[in-house]
């Protein structure tokens, strides 16, 4: 899908895209928390809404860079917190697993961060979505060996 | 395929920061959106009746809302949308408010923002489904398993409702560990005097079957369908005959150590489980009874003078009953004190356990309420043990809650009883939680034959004979080595999970905490239910508790059943739940490892999965864990989701 992908070099000017997947109980929730405070953040994050951080097959990311995704975040409960219990440790170990997956295609492992969002961390969420936009920007667009 | 977007300004909250006319043409361009149309507050009732109407006009197949955040208006508009006669599932809702409008700063951005959401919803809802929620029977009817304060209460509190209760119990007699103390803490009341009103209100509660000396063995079905099957053991006396004289018990020529008396004295083959225990009927054992031995032995029936009471060929039974809901209270038990060597239980004639020390106080145990020691004397000293076992992460890593307080009692039962005697307390914590327990304790503290000693560990402590009194070596937390003579000890183990625990989770495919009491579905929030949808909690058996506690819990099992299952009315399955294919389904099971409701399960004839949708959350752990794409998750498809990820992308 990709090949080995070279870091552009700090290039500020492209804004690189990423795609949020959001448990719907913690940072789902933990997103709406951030848009109460009306504090803006870099707009680069699309969320996609999925009932449990467990719903997140890594098909899901990999369509994500296909489609032309720079980066990914894996969002769900804090341990313990899961609404279904454990689907945020099956999330972690997905997230391992895909971790090996995408250095293999030389995807590098700053693209897809995994973290844990509770309702109440509007802060967190900023705090993350910034942090990815600015690792990304770093990094530069991914480059892909196959058309979108 | 024809799609409205309706766009809600929600005062200027989203149109101040995303001009609906700037992104009209771009969105109008978007496949499948015919047509875009703007209002200023959509959840106001003017707002959901322009909703309702246009969509009746407009007749679109799908329906696309940028409003707030879905967490607070999805359900409201689904249902607009049901009204005007379209599937409430046919609907996306983008949240241009709390995650566009309100956190970009730049218009320009905030408008490329919400028309790829308008895109990716577009590309997702057209890939919708219609989904109908269904609704099952269910039976009104609910188990009960274990019959002390808490499968009590909750068993008169639903059938208080109307609702029929199958009581189960596998000992002869009702009321668990209360009616076994003759005060309880802190208030020193008398125990068997709490229950008795209630066993009396239970007794004679039509609503409510009663199955004494009785287990679940079975177990089959789901939340509003259970099917249950309960052996009871015989109890070769026929409950509706006997009188509760007694008259059977003296002519008995067997006896044997009684297990209701922790063993410090003997009862007859035939006997109560304990004087005034209810229901009032002896019961036979049939391990003792010289009948059972091939002898010709008639001795109580001949004593007994209702006729037919006695019933020596009185045979097992396997019922089946079909309940809606399960309430699990059976109980808890003791931890076994012998994983403390030194402590020498079992072993020294001077040690006993908590339980045991109970039975000694109850008028109804083996020395009629008087404390003497296996020797008959009364003792001088007695040293209580506290933590035996509990907060100890090499044995029980919790705190049990209830010893600290029922030892205080121990100190005032003493005190009233022999005046004289001296009490030490040997203690790892002292814990008094609640608004009565402080009492208890500082009059135990007051009582001036009282010593108070905090031991270093309890593993070091040793309890040794020496001229039939014990002599008890332990290191103090100021690291000092010091030694007492006391002529009982008194040892409060930690509260372990009941042994029919692991049996009974097993059946019912309940989950065990790390400890082995049974898991909650949420530690705060709901304690009270298990993870399985239609299983409940109450009592000892989730967790250490007081009475209080115990009762508690009961009533809001009662309450989780009357208000999850009423009576008359079906459940509803929620629509959102994995579906599997069977065509493609490899029978690898993985699905039932990850699922947290055990709501899978496996047909053997097909060799295929099989999801139980009432017991289904919806989460999809299992549809990213299948590994042949035969799960689906229904509103969270591989396909919608694929194509949401496109849309927001372009």
């Amino acid at each position: 899908m990709t090949q080995q992908n070279q870091a552009d070099g700090g290039n500020d000017t492209v804004e690189p895209k990423i795609i949020g997947f959001l448990c719907n109980w913690c940072s789902y929730a933990g997103a709406d928390k951030a848009g109460l405070a009306q504090v803006p953040y870099p707009p680069n994050v699309r969320v996609i809404k999925v009932m449990c951080s467990g719903r997140i097959d890594p098909q899901f990311v990999l369509q994500a860079y296909k489609k032309g995704a720079d980066g990914v975040l894996i969002l769900g409960c804090h341990f313990g917190d899961c609404h279904y219990k454990e689907g945020n440790f099956r999330a972690t170990q997905r997230h391992r697993m895909l971790l090996r997956l995408l250095k293999q295609h030389g995807i590098e492992e700053p693209r897809c961060r995994l973290d844990y969002v509770a309702a109440s961390e509007g802060e967190k969420f900023v705090q993350v979505v910034t942090e990815m936009t600015e690792t990304l920007k770093r990094l530069g667009p991914l480059r892909r060996c196959v058309s979108k | 395929m024809k799609i409205g977007v309706y766009f809600c300004k929600c005062g200027t909250n989203i149109s101040d920061r995303i001009d609906p006319e700037v992104i009209r043409e771009e969105v109008l361009s978007v496949p499948g959106v015919e047509y875009f149309k703007t209002c200023d507050y959509l959840c106001s009732e003017e707002g959901k009746n322009f909703l309702e109407e246009d969509l009746k006009g407009e007749k679109p197949e799908r329906v696309i809302i940028t409003a707030c955040s879905p967490r607070d208006y999805e359900k409201t508009f689904r249902e607009c949308v049901s009204k005007a006669a379209i599937n409430p599932y046919l609907m996306q809702m983008i949240n241009l408010r709390e995650q566009v409008a309100w956190v970009t700063a730049d218009p320009e951005e905030a408008a490329e923002k919400a028309t790829s959401y308008i895109r990716g919803a577009a590309a997702r809802v057209s890939r919708h489904a219609p989904l109908e929620e269904q609704e099952i029977e269910v039976c009104p009817d609910v188990l009960v398993v274990g019959a002390g304060p808490a499968g009590l209460k909750a068993a008169l509190a639903i059938a208080g409702a109307g609702r029929k209760v199958v009581l189960v119990e596998k000992s002869p007699m009702l009321g668990g560990m209360p009616v076994r103390f003759e005060e309880l803490f802190p208030n020193l009341e008398c125990g068997p005097c709490l229950l008795e009103p209630v066993l009396a209100e239970v007794l004679q509660e039509k609503r409510i079957e009663i199955l004494t000396l009785s287990e679940v063995v079975e177990v089959a079905g789901y939340c509003g369908n259970f099917l249950v099957k309960v052996r009871p053991s015989p109890r070769f006396i026929d409950l509706a005959k006997c009188i509760g004289c007694g008259e059977c018990i003296n002519p008995c020529p067997e006896s044997t150590p009684n297990p209701f008396n922790c063993g410090l004295n003997e009862k007859k083959a035939i006997a109560f489980a304990q004087t005034g225990g209810l229901p009032n009927a002896p019961f036979i054992d049939s391990c003792v009874c010289r009948r059972f031995k091939d002898e010709d032995c008639r001795l109580c029936q001949a004593a007994c003078p209702v006729e037919g009471a006695v019933v020596f060929d009185d045979q097992e039974k396997l019922l089946d009953k079909n309940v809606g809901a399960i309430v699990l209270a059976v109980g808890s038990a003791l931890y076994d004190c012998t994983h403390f060597p030194g402590l020498a239980y079992g072993k020294s004639a001077n040690v006993y356990t908590s339980m045991e020390f109970e039975r000694l106080l109850a008028a109804t145990g083996p020395t009629a309420g008087k404390v003497l020691r296996r020797d008959g004397q009364p003792p001088e000293t007695v040293a209580i043990v506290h933590c035996v076992g509990s907060l100890d992460n090499q044995h029980r890593g919790y705190c049990s809650g209830v010893c600290c307080q029922y030892a205080f009692k121990f100190n005032q039962m003493i005190k009233h009883q022999l005046p004289e005697a001296r009490v030490w307390h040997l203690h790892r914590e002292l814990v008094t939680p609640g608004k009565e327990e402080f009492a208890l304790f500082a009059r135990a503290t007051g009582n001036p034959r009282a010593t108070f000693i905090r031991y270093a560990n309890l593993g070091d402590v040793r309890v040794s004979e020496r001229d039939g009194k014990s002599e008890i070596r332990y290191e103090d937390a100021a690291g000092r080595s010091e030694t007492i003579q006391a002529d009982m000890v008194v040892l409060c183990p930690a509260i372990v999970p009941a042994e029919a625990s692991g049996r009974l989770a097993a059946l019912l495919e309940t989950s065990q905490d790390r400890f082995g009491f049974f898991e909650e579905l949420h530690g705060r929030a709901d304690a009270a239910q298990t993870k399985i949808k239609g299983i409940y909690l109450a009592g000892t058996c989730q967790g250490p508790k007081d009475i209080q506690g115990s009762v508690n819990q009961g009533m809001a099992a009662a309450g989780y059943v009357l208000s999850q299952l009423p009576a008359g009315k079906k459940l509803s399955i929620e629509p959102i739940t994995a579906m599997v294919d069977e065509a493609a389904c490899s029978g690898c099971r993985v699905c039932r490892k990850v699922c947290p409701y055990k709501a899978i399960g496996f047909d053997n004839a097909k060799g295929v999965s099989v999801v139980n949708a009432l017991l289904c959350h919806g989460c999809g752990t299992c549809v990213a864990a299948c590994p042949s794409g035969a799960m689906t998750g229904r509103h969270y498809t591989h396909d919608q989701i694929f194509a949401e990820i496109e849309g927001v992308l372009q």
